[in-house]
Parts: C-alpha cells; sequence; structure tokens
C-alpha cells in the first residue's frame, strides 16, 4: 500500500487537489450566487441546486477547456517548434515526428512497447498521436458545455434583468461567451510561455521539469 | 433544438456533467400557469388572487409606490389582461412568459412561481419597460 502511494503520489496528489478545491469553489461560488440572487430579490437557492445548475457548470467548464487546450496546444506544437535553451523543447535537431526507430515503433517496437505501437496502419497512426487526440477532444468538449452552460447562465441573469433570452448561436458571438474564452486563454499562454522561457535560465534542483542545476544556459532539450 | 435538449444530450451524454441548465416542460407549465393566474384574476378584479401571485419586492414596490395596499393598487395598474400563452422561456429559476399582448416575467420561489414584472413591453437594447415590476 505505501508502496502503491509512494509511486503514484503525483496523480494522487493533483487528484486529491482538484477534488478539494472543486469543492471549495462550490461553497464560494454558491455564497456568491446567493448574494447576487438576494440583491435582485431573489430566494437563495440550497447548495444541491447551485450544484447542479447552469452558473456552477459554466464556471467549471471555462476553465477545463482552457486547460485542455493549454496541454493539446503543448502537446503538439512542440512536436515543431523549438527553444534553445529550454528543458520543455526536444534538441534542436529534432524537430518533426522523428524516425520510426527513435519512437521505437514497428520492427523497432521493444517486447513490452503497447501493441498499438508494435502494429502498422491506422491503429499506430492514432496511438502514435493519442494523446493530444484526447487532450484536443476533451477541450472541444468542455468548450461546447462552456458554451451550453453559458447561454443558460447568461439567459437566467437576462430574464433576471427583464431582457429576452438569447439563442445558443447568438450566444456564441456575444461579448460574455469571448470574454470567459479569451480571459483563460491569455492566462494559459502566458504560463506556457513564461515556463519555456524562465526554465532556460532557472532551475528547479530534482523537479523533471528543470534542466540539472549545472546544466548550460544553452542544453536544450535536457530534464534534471 | 431547445437548450434544455443539448443539455441533455450533449453534457449528461457525453460528459455526465449535470449542468441545471434549460427548462423541464413541468417549470414551463408552472410559469405559464401563474402568469395565466395573475392576469386571470386581473381581469376578474381580484386584486387579493393577483397580489398572491407577486414576487415579494414587486408588491413592495407596487405599494410604495402608488401609497395603498397591494390589492387595490395592482387593479388601477393598466396590464393587459392576456391569457393565451404564445412562449415560455425558462432558465434557472428564471422565466418569461409571452402572452397574447403582454410580457411577464416570472422567478421561482420555494412557495412557486411569482410574477417579478408584468405588462412588460420590449425595447431595443434595453430591458423591457414594464407597468409592474421589483425595485
Amino acid at each position: 500500500m505505501r508502496r502503491f502511494l509512494r509511486e503514484n503520489s503525483l496523480s494522487l496528489a493533483f487528484g486529491i487537489g482538484f477534488l478539494l478545491t472543486l469543492f471549495g469553489q462550490m461553497i464560494a461560488g454558491h455564497a456568491d450566487f446567493n448574494n447576487r440572487l438576494v440583491s435582485d430579490g431573489m430566494e437563495p437557492i440550497g447548495i444541491g441546486s447551485y450544484l447542479t445548475s447552469s452558473d456552477f457548470a459554466v464556471d467549471v467548464t471555462e476553465n477545463w477547456q482552457s486547460e485542455y487546450l493549454q496541454f493539446f496546444l503543448y502537446v503538439f506544437v512542440t512536436v515543431w517548434l523549438l527553444q534553445r535553451g529550454s528543458p520543455e523543447s526536444k534538441e534542436l535537431d529534432k524537430a518533426g515526428p522523428e524516425s520510426d526507430k527513435d519512437q521505437l515503433v514497428g520492427e523497432h517496437a521493444p517486447a513490452d512497447a503497447p501493441g498499438w505501437a508494435r502494429a502498422g496502419g491506422w491503429r499506430r497512426a492514432v496511438y502514435s498521436r493519442s494523446l493530444g487526440l484526447v487532450m484536443g477532444a476533451v477541450f472541444l468538449l468542455s468548450w461546447l458545455a462552456q458554451s451550453v452552460t453559458g447561454t443558460a447562465a447568461y439567459n437566467e441573469q437576462q430574464l433576471r434583468g427583464l431582457q429576452a433570452p438569447i439563442s445558443w448561436a447568438q450566444y456564441l458571438t456575444s461579448a460574455d461567451f469571448w470574454n470567459r474564452t479569451l480571459q483563460n486563454w491569455q492566462s494559459e499562454l502566458l504560463a506556457v510561455a513564461s515556463m519555456v522561457v524562465l526554465s532556460i535560465y532557472l532551475r528547479q534542483r530534482g523537479s523533471p521539469e528543470s534542466k540539472p542545476v549545472g546544466a548550460a544556459h544553452t542544453a536544450t532539450g535536457v530534464e534534471g | 433544438m431547445s437548450i434544455s435538449r443539448w443539455c441533455r444530450g450533449v453534457l449528461v451524454a457525453v460528459l455526465a456533467v449535470t449542468t441545471g441548465c434549460g427548462a423541464s416542460g413541468g417549470r414551463s407549465e408552472g410559469a405559464s400557469a401563474a402568469a395565466t393566474g395573475f392576469t386571470d384574476a386581473l381581469r376578474q378584479g381580484d386584486g387579493r388572487q393577483a397580489c398572491a401571485l407577486l414576487a415579494p419586492r414587486t408588491l413592495e414596490e407596487l405599494e410604495k409606490s402608488e401609497q395603498t395596499s397591494c390589492d387595490e393598487a395592482v387593479t388601477q395598474e393598466q396590464v393587459p389582461a392576456g391569457d393565451v400563452v404564445r412562449e415560455v422561456d425558462v432558465y434557472g429559476d428564471q422565466a418569461r412568459v409571452v402572452l397574447g399582448d403582454d410580457t411577464l416575467f416570472l422567478a421561482h420561489f420555494s412557495s412557486g412561481w411569482k410574477v417579478t414584472a408584468a405588462g412588460c413591453v420590449p425595447r431595443p437594447e434595453q430591458p423591457y419597460d414594464c407597468q409592474v415590476k421589483g425595485g
């Protein structure tokens, strides 16, 4: 048991952290939502109703979509784009999908390679891009969910303010949808750009996200 | 396709994320019944029944602006007494019911749907202009 916890501590810590912060968001969001309701002369709602409300759902999904977009872009873009000196980049002569030998697929696959890495055709093609594809798919679904729940949350607010509701298609071109979307995208892109550049010059001893402390600033594709 | 169906079809089926958005049939019917109940009461001159269907803040605002009891004040308002429901929109605990010659806004309270505004006329790029409404 102790061994299991140690060998999976990264996933477990972030998974538990996710659940705790989602719970915290639910508590704070519920209080904030009820403050707005009472201010508008409405009746406050219970935590269960808030948990299934479009207001909570849009706040959750707008953040999910941007996080998955960040990783989807990062996974795909780093196949081709490089950054001299960054441990986030591949070595400068390895831009592109690389050879089958480098990627250990087909006849170069070791005995313990995943089955689809040894296979040919569409299975290898799909498995070779499966990380980015799943990240991209979750991004698109989360963004779709944001647009749907955002429409409902926006319309609830419209009706409370004695204004007409709008359709999903109208919401897709609304300021509310793009403000929610872009404010998340800009922060994700800033965080990635910062990590790429700062990791050229700064170090975190023992972290695989950093170069070894003594590595040169010009060393590229080296992780500690 | 309605937002409600989107929610069920897309979110519940694909992501299993509960959203609570959109309106179920029951909620639309409840909002419609409260709206027509309000206009019926006005048509019959039953101020007491009409006031029982007003949201607390709307009732309070009506009494304050007319300087009289709600029962009297509400029957003095020139609210169109439409009875044919043309369109119902329900999102969360808010609703808009468009009748033949009136538009009402409602909110859901623990005691049921209550009218927050009535006698409403749309204005471009602005909130509806309503004869009866809360602060």
